[in-house]
């Protein structure tokens, strides 16, 4: 068995536990990141994407709202690459009650959110495919922020700083001394290999997976996990993130992310025993479309690329059982004075806005008690990628000879780290996923430098795969790499492209018709009827990674 | 314009039906939206290669004078287990007279080596991909060598050798991996490590790259007795040059497809067409077919997107449009139909029984056996019932056969075609 000593362990390898990591890793402390499956893989990378400017919770819960625009200005500073200053409106249609439209501007104005009534007409002109019937529109600082690349910036920064990643790892059990949490024993989900790791402190950021953990360690933490689901539409149909003005509901925000567009959100309360199995039901999908459709009417003729859902981690502050204590704010738990364990805090609740604030928390909390570590320095130091504002006609330049779409794409992803990635060599930037301009050397640089460990992982780091043709011909390319890259034997390729595409199929199958139908048969045909992969008979257990 | 018969889709049902009925000295209009299925396929011709238990069909004739009597509604039992092999060896007749040859092992299905290393059963390859030497050199365990150019993205031999190795018919024959570079070819603005199958074809039917490919592909080789290149050796001088290679490096060489664009479908594409041409067919491509005109029990004429709004009368008319890849059906949130003309066709009303819970299930994917319902002679009904005497349903447009599951998509389209031109003729007569 592996042995590993440390300062601080990170369990959860979301935007709250990758913040925490870099945090940690900025003061100095050292530090450890386990995370079950990929980062950004749970509910960090399954929501909107909305860069919140707080004026969806302005008039019902202040304290969030204050907290996500002063959220909002720190991220547009230090992770711009990550970022679309889109700027967002509120629209209020003919059916919506009027009276919320003034409500929201007196409430953004005690939350300190620029809100600005502008024109019907305006408001058309600035998104011509908006629902003509609108009867008022106002513009707020909502932006879109890509979670698969916030927090891999996160881990690539700690890990720069000297943190260790373990991905594909998974807490077995919280090790006690006594009354103290002393470590973690855990297992690798990929190669078996077994691993303890013992630090001052832990820091538990695993969300709504927190509750299995923490009774580990004989500690009870209620969760109340309710499932968002989303639809992503083929096309980018708007340029702004596009509310609907009435009292939060389901189907009522539209945000633009990359090449595509996203219908958001439903809320279902889920048994805590099914969190891992959730799937979108078809009468979500019919009310995501038609609220959809009120806003933006051309979305009734967009192809549906794919369905997807996440659990929000709601927490029960106090132990309490009937739900009535739930907190939707940030809940930073000491389980010395809570529990009487020594060595463990939780950070829990919040949202992916608040991600850095929360990281914060925690880690002050947890170098108070290491008594170490210098002051947090996450609001003013810019992410990888961040360090400095790229001119993209000056990298155009820069990279003469490579196709600017090429260049144009390797820059939206990975800001200022491009010169990491692209060289003027041809095998370089050839390209391996067309659809979203993937280059076999963002693909050398992901299996290199962001912890990827099979092709789905890879996908978080480069959009492989999530282009209209969801990774027919990419995915097999993808494969073929690992091995030339050494990043996986002949037999794991070829397992992990069975993977990949059965999780691909997860979020295709629920919006199963039209080009989405004929896509899947196109790829079946080609992966079964033309590879036979469905054949392969894979190496005993034994021979994994 | 009026044609004896218009077949609207040119893929390897239509043009299989095309060409029968153009050798009889009627007049046929192929109409073909844009590239066939053709395309995409593995260019040898599957018949049947599994039985219902997923168990591999060694001798498909011997199991198919079986399987129609207790499938009646299966296209093969359409055509009949005779006709169905008179369709297949007429198609390889076909092929033959544009020299393409292709390889059976007499009654039997033989196995062909996929883009990943598994062996699907089949029981028409062309000879690049499996004859007897290559079988010979097989059971002799000679040393393979698996080939590919430096960059080429779409064929990785270290994924297919690692399947291959495990194989028990592989078992003791020495398989190795090389690597050849292009030669300094075409347009310096293109990116080599963007080359796709059709580009290399574009090398390899060049007469002047072969001595130096050679010299490369004898050196990659490093003594094994054959080596398997992806299929990209070639497509106008394919055969020419193929031999070539194979005089020039001592080696039989053969081929494995790879991801699309499929140089081994395009071919046969290419010579269907040009058979098709020379026996005085007319192809109109590009051109999709929006709906049509029934009268009474006939399909009186038919409408183009380019036509301008003239429509084209035939006699008897093919429908040969695919399946949902190919536009032949569409799926709407809740129902499958049939675009050009709505015609009734068999699916399952609810969206949730359209697929199998896993990519990859052992049963295969319901959607893949909705399609277009016939009666005996192919004949389809419209939405409200009424049958369409003179309109011929072939090929993955039929219902009630899985292509992927069976392995038998190619024998369905070549057989459907053929019968349909069988009943077109035997109604003239």
């Amino acid at each position: 068995m592996r042995r590993i000593e440390t300062e601080a362990i990170v369990i959860g390898g979301g935007a709250t536990g990758a913040g925490t990591l870099r945090d940690l890793s900025l003061r100095g402390v050292r530090a450890v990141l386990i995370e079950k499956s990929d980062i950004a893989s749970g509910t960090t990378g399954r929501n909107h994407g909305l860069l919140h400017s707080g004026a969806r919770y302005a008039v019902n819960d202040l304290e969030s709202a204050r907290e996500c625009i002063s959220e909002n200005r720190i991220l547009k500073k230090i992770a711009r690459h990550c970022i679309e200053d889109t700027g967002g409106l509120f629209v209020t249609l003919p059916e919506d009650d009027p009276s919320y439209h003034g409500k929201l501007i007196e409430h953004c104005r005690y939350a300190g959110i620029r809100c600005e009534e502008i024109g019907v007409r305006e408001a058309l002109r600035m998104e011509p495919n908006l629902n003509p019937e609108i009867l008022s529109a106002l513009r707020v600082p909502d932006g879109t922020i890509d979670p698969f690349r916030l927090t891999s910036a996160n881990v690539l920064d700690a890990q720069e700083r000297g943190a260790s990643v373990f991905t594909h790892t998974e807490v077995e059990e919280i090790l006690r001394d006594g009354d103290r949490a002393a470590g973690v024993r855990c297992r690798d989900r990929l190669t078996g290999e077994k691993i303890e790791i013992y630090a001052g402190i832990i820091v538990n950021a695993s969300g709504v997976w927190g509750q299995r953990l923490s009774a580990s360690a004989g500690i009870e933490l209620r969760m109340f996990p309710s499932k968002g689901s989303m639809l992503i539409i083929d096309y980018r149909i708007n340029n702004k993130v596009v509310n609907r003005c009435r009292v939060p509901s389901d189907g009522d925000i539209i945000v633009p992310g990359d090449t595509v567009s996203l219908i958001g959100t439903t809320s279902k309360k889920v048994d805590y025993d099914r969190i891992d199995e959730i799937t979108v039901d078809d009468d979500e999908i019919a009310t995501l479309l038609e609220s959809g459709e009120k806003l933006i009417p051309s979305v009734s003729r967009a192809r549906v690329l794919r369905a997807y859902c996440g659990v929000r981690p709601l927490i029960a502050v106090s132990g309490e059982m009937d739900g009535r204590e739930i907190s939707r704010g940030i809940v930073l738990i000491d389980h010395e004075k809570r529990d009487a364990v020594g060595g463990l805090i939780t950070i829990a609740g919040g949202k992916l806005m608040t991600y850095r604030l929360m990281a914060e928390m925690a880690a002050d909390l947890a170098c108070a008690k290491l008594k170490a570590g210098k002051k947090c320095r996450t609001h003013r130091t810019p992410l990888p990628g961040s360090e400095r504002r790229v001119d993209q006609a000056r990298s155009v330049k820069f990279f003469t000879g490579i196709p600017n779409s090429v260049v144009g794409s390797t820059l939206y992803r990975h800001g200022h780290r491009i010169r990491n990635i692209l060289h003027r060599e041809k095998r370089n930037y050839g390209l391996i996923c067309e659809c979203e301009m993937v280059t076999e050397g963002e693909i050398e640089y992901a299996l290199k430098k962001l912890n990827v460990r099979d092709i789905v992982d890879l996908r978080r780091r480069t959009r492989i795969g999530m282009g209209p043709c969801q990774g027919q011909l990419c995915a097999y390319r993808a494969a073929g790499l690992f091995v030339k890259y050494d990043s996986a034997t002949s037999d794991e390729s070829n397992k992990m492209l069975v993977d990949f595409l059965e999780e691909r199929w997860k979020g295709i199958k629920p919006v199963l018709w039209g080009d989405a139908l004929r896509e899947v048969e196109f790829g079946y045909w080609i992966y079964q009827g033309l590879f036979g992969l469905g054949d392969v008979r894979f190496e005993e257990e034994a021979e994994k990674r | 314009m009026r044609y004896d018969c218009v077949i609207i889709g040119g893929g390897l049902s239509g043009l299989t039906c095309g060409i029968r009925l153009a050798e009889t000295g009627a007049s046929v209009a192929v109409i073909s939206t844009g590239m066939s299925a053709l395309h995409f396929s593995s260019g040898s011709i599957d018949l049947f290669g599994y039985n219902g238990e997923g168990r591999t069909v060694y001798r498909p004739f011997e199991f198919l004078d079986e399987f129609v009597g207790s499938n009646p509604r299966h296209p093969y039992a359409l055509c009949g287990a005779r006709q169905v092999r008179e369709a297949l060896f007429y198609f390889r007749g076909q092929l033959d007279l544009e020299g393409i040859e292709l390889y059976n092992n007499d009654e039997s299905n033989h196995f062909h080596v996929t883009t990943l290393g598994t062996l699907k059963p089949t029981f028409f390859s062309q000879r690049s991909v499996f004859n007897e030497k290559i079988r010979l050199a097989f059971e002799k365990k000679s040393m393979i060598a698996a080939l590919n150019f430096e960059g080429y993205r779409d064929f990785y031999p270290e994924l297919a050798v690692i399947n291959l190795r495990r194989n028990v018919l592989f078992r003791n024959i020495e398989i190795i991996t090389g690597k050849i570079v292009y030669p300094d070819y075409g347009d310096p603005q293109r990116n080599p490590f963007e080359y796709r199958s059709v580009d290399i074809a574009r090398i390899f039917d060049t007469e002047r790259y072969l001595e130096e490919l050679a010299v490369q592909i004898r050196n990659a080789a490093s003594g094994a007795a054959f080596a398997a290149m992806p299929a990209f050796l070639g497509i106008s001088n394919f055969k020419r040059h193929h031999k070539l290679l194979q005089e020039l490096t001592g080696l039989l060489i053969y081929e494995i497809p790879t991801l699309p664009p499929s140089i081994l479908g395009m071919r046969i594409d290419n010579a269907l067409k040009s058979r098709f041409a020379s026996l005085g067919g007319v192809y109109i491509a590009g051109d999709t077919v929006t709906g049509g005109s029934i009268s009474g029990e006939r399909l009186e004429s038919v409408v183009t997107e380019n036509g301008g709004g003239s429509a084209l009368s035939a006699g008897s008319f093919v429908l040969a449009t695919g399946s949902f890849f190919s536009g032949g059906l569409v799926s709407e949130f809740s129902r499958v139909r049939e675009p050009v003309l709505d015609l009734k066709v068999y699916s399952d009303a609810e969206r949730s029984r359209w697929y199998a819970p896993e990519f990859f299930p052992r049963r295969g994917h319901p959607f893949l056996e909705y399609g277009v319902e016939t009666d005996e002679r192919l004949n389809p009904k419209t939405g409200d019932g009424r049958r369409v005497k003179n309109l011929y349903c072939t090929g993955a447009l039929l219902p009630y056969y899985n292509p992927i599951k069976e392995g038998s998509g190619g024998g369905v389209a070549v057989s459907t075609g053929y019968r349909a031109a069988e009943l077109i003729l035997e109604g003239n007569s």
